[in-house]
């Protein structure tokens, strides 16, 4: 076996150039498939740990069952009561793996300057565990900050934070009044002071002139209610989404409650869409690279081929079957596959410390201000891609090497 | 006299009524027209003709590179027209060795790798291939050669280095296609010794295609052919090597 390896890697020597360059773009492709995929991987991993973390969605969200669909059209009957949450905080809580669970309730209705009113829409959430859970973000998302101002306090009730496009649609400063105004879930309209206390960008564009964030009891005041209307749950890991999910799903309905859990990714409709988008622009670089990986090695094994008719016949004659042709060339072509998927290890190495030593900077969808670019290096890509190009670089010679085999000795013999 | 049947020994190759066609276009040509032929163990025999005559297409089916259109080829007994690729493969690995007019060796290999192919791809394990092929380089006086690439041999040590190729896993058979055609008039000569050599001593036949003068004056059968056909057989008396102290490498 070494010897037929042997003289395949010495073949590889004899068009140094030709060699060296579909061993170029083998690695070139490599790198560019790998650099890509970290640099996804860095887009995914901020996007998630931006929402569970940095705005403090958790992993799991539970609602009564039926809230995500008719919800919208009457709150108040999918509201989660004290007597609901009682149950809920115990069952969550007899697990070690839940790190944080924290109420919300969302609301919307009007907020005014004095002069002119405008829609709002409001989570209405508890400050120190919205702090909590941002406290345990990893990388980047624990160091950005993402509101300018005071962050919002349990003690100060009816402090408020502002989208920026709703705050300069009503021209309110920080440490303005507004009043926000609402029906409570009796039907009656209600008015609260809200104290802003802080700027934000509003995660999707659309929302920007409409945004507010407000303390949980601020909302309670201001619907007149204490229940809420979603419990957030942070886990201790990622991997516990699904499984905690599925646990805690049988154990609400052993207690006889009707609720619905729905997953980070479920709900974060932007990250879902920029991950398709991603999935998508990876394919098509995927398939360039394919194409040219296999058209440089067709290429590459078929001149090969061409110049060596010769040799082919000779070691025919010697006794070489024809697989034996065949897995000759495919060895030459694995050897390209395997210096090629190197060269790209280095390359995306090369690349990676490259960001790492020049740190730079880009501003990110939602985030005000520029953050460092980061490539993620992903062993299991990286894996992936070696067996994947060399299993290429073998299918692509696959065809010339068996037309090869399949020369007539005589003919082959005579080749000039 | 006539020799009866019965004692006259059993042919190491036996071609009967063979035929040999191809296509050109439309046109069909005969290459060998109805050949009928037999080589006798330890010959060395000449294939000679004017070009065209079909001294290479016989000795393609001889050596199993090819098949005949009709007629039958028997190796040692056996007919050998219809087997499979891999086992008409398998018996040249094993019965037959080639020298090539253009030496045909492995540019990549030294001559010593060159040598051990045969046996390698047999699945001899290398060390004994090697124990053996250094033998055989030893025999064609290129034991202080064997590591140079063919770039770095002369058109004459390259030829040894395919002679000690086609002998390396003790074949019956030695076909070799006009073997001295590359070579000037002194290494010619010692090729031509060197294989008369190997004949006498290990008693391996020798079939050579040939216009080399020099090489049938010493074989010792002379198949003449003609348009496909034998046209003239002689069998000479065979001298003996003389010059075979003399080699040089």
């Amino acid at each position: 076996m070494m010897t037929w390896i042997k003289l395949a890697a010495r073949n590889l020597f004899r068009n140094r150039r030709r060699s060296l360059f579909t061993i170029l773009a083998i690695g070139l492709g490599f790198a560019a498939v790998n650099a890509l995929g970290g640099f996804t991987a860095y887009i995914f991993t901020s996007l998630e740990d931006g929402y569970i973390y940095g705005q403090a969605n958790g992993h799991l969200t539970i609602f009564k069952e039926g809230f995500l669909h008719e919800g919208k059209l009457d709150p108040t009957r999918y509201l989660l009561d004290e007597a609901d949450m009682a149950v809920i905080n115990e069952v969550v809580h007899a697990h070690p793996e839940v790190l944080i669970a924290t109420p919300q309730l969302h609301i919307s209705g009007l907020l005014s300057n004095g002069q002119v009113s405008t829609v709002f829409i409001a989570a209405g959430r508890v400050p120190s565990e919205v702090r909590a859970i941002n406290g345990y973000s990893r990388g980047m998302t624990g160091k950005i900050k993402l509101f300018t101002g005071k962050q919002l306090e349990d003690a100060i009730v009816f402090g408020a934070g502002l989208s920026k496009g709703l705050a300069e649609q009503l021209k309110l400063e920080l440490d303005a009044t507004a009043v926000a105004m609402a029906p409570t879930v009796s039907g009656q309209i209600n008015a609260l002071d809200a104290q802003v206390l802080q700027f934000f960008d509003a995660p999707v564009e659309a929302l920007e002139d409409k945004l507010m964030l407000v303390t949980l009891k601020f909302a309670q005041s201001l619907y007149d209610t204490t229940s809420v209307d979603r419990l957030t749950v942070l886990l201790q890991d990622d991997a516990q989404t699904e499984s905690m999910r599925a646990l805690l799903a049988r154990e609400f309905a052993a207690r006889g409650l009707k609720l619905e859990i729905k997953t980070w990714n479920e709900l974060s409709t932007f990250y879902t869409k920029v991950k398709q988008m991603f999935d998508v622009i990876f394919l098509f670089t995927f398939l360039i690279v394919f194409t040219i990986v296999v058209m440089s090695v067709i290429n590459t094994v078929g001149m090969a081929i061409m110049e060596r008719t010769r040799e082919i016949g000779t070691l025919r004659a010697l006794g070489f079957k024809r697989r034996g042709i065949i897995g000759l060339f495919a060895s030459e072509s694995m050897l390209l596959g395997l210096a090629g998927s190197l060269l790209g290890v280095a390359l995306t190495l090369i690349t990676w410390s490259g960001i790492k030593l020049l740190q730079p900077t880009w501003m990110p969808p939602q985030i005000t201000r520029r953050v460092p670019l980061e490539i993620y290096l992903v062993p299991s890509y990286m894996l992936y891609s070696v067996l994947l190009l060399v299993s290429l670089s073998l299918i692509a010679a696959s065809l010339p090497a068996r037309k090869a085999a399949r020369m007539e000795i005589v003919g082959a013999l005579g080749h000039v | 006299m006539r020799i009866p049947a019965a004692a006259r020994p059993a042919p190491l190759i036996e071609l009967r009524r063979v035929y040999k066609y191809y296509q050109m276009g439309d046109e069909r040509i005969a290459a060998l027209r109805g050949i009928s032929l037999r080589i006798q163990p330890g010959e060395f025999a000449a294939i000679w003709g004017p070009s065209g005559s079909g001294k290479s297409t016989l000795c393609n089916l001889v050596g199993l590179l090819d098949t005949p259109s009709s007629g039958t080829v028997h190796l040692e007994g056996q007919d050998v027209t219809t087997l499979a690729d891999d086992r008409r493969s398998e018996v040249r690995n094993r019965a037959i060795g080639f020298v090539f007019q253009g030496f045909n060796l492995i540019p990549v290999l030294s001559a010593l790798e060159n040598v051990m192919l045969p046996l390698q791809i047999a699945g001899t394990s290398a060390s004994l291939a090697r124990l053996r092929a250094l033998e055989r380089l030893g025999e064609v006086g290129l034991a202080p050669h064997t590591a140079h690439r063919p770039a770095k041999l002369s058109g004459g040590q390259q030829q040894r280095v395919a002679i000690a190729r086609a002998l390396v896993a003790d074949p019956v058979l030695v076909i070799a296609d006009e073997p001295t055609a590359n070579l000037d008039s002194e290494n010619a000569a010692n090729i031509i010794d060197l294989m008369r050599q190997l004949n006498e001593e290990h008693g391996t036949t020798f079939i050579f295609s040939t216009h080399d003068q020099r090489l049938l004056e010493r074989v010792g059968r002379q198949v003449l052919m003609r348009d496909g056909e034998i046209a003239d057989e002689r069998t000479l008396e065979q001298p003996k090597t003389s010059q075979v102290a003399t080699l040089r490498p």
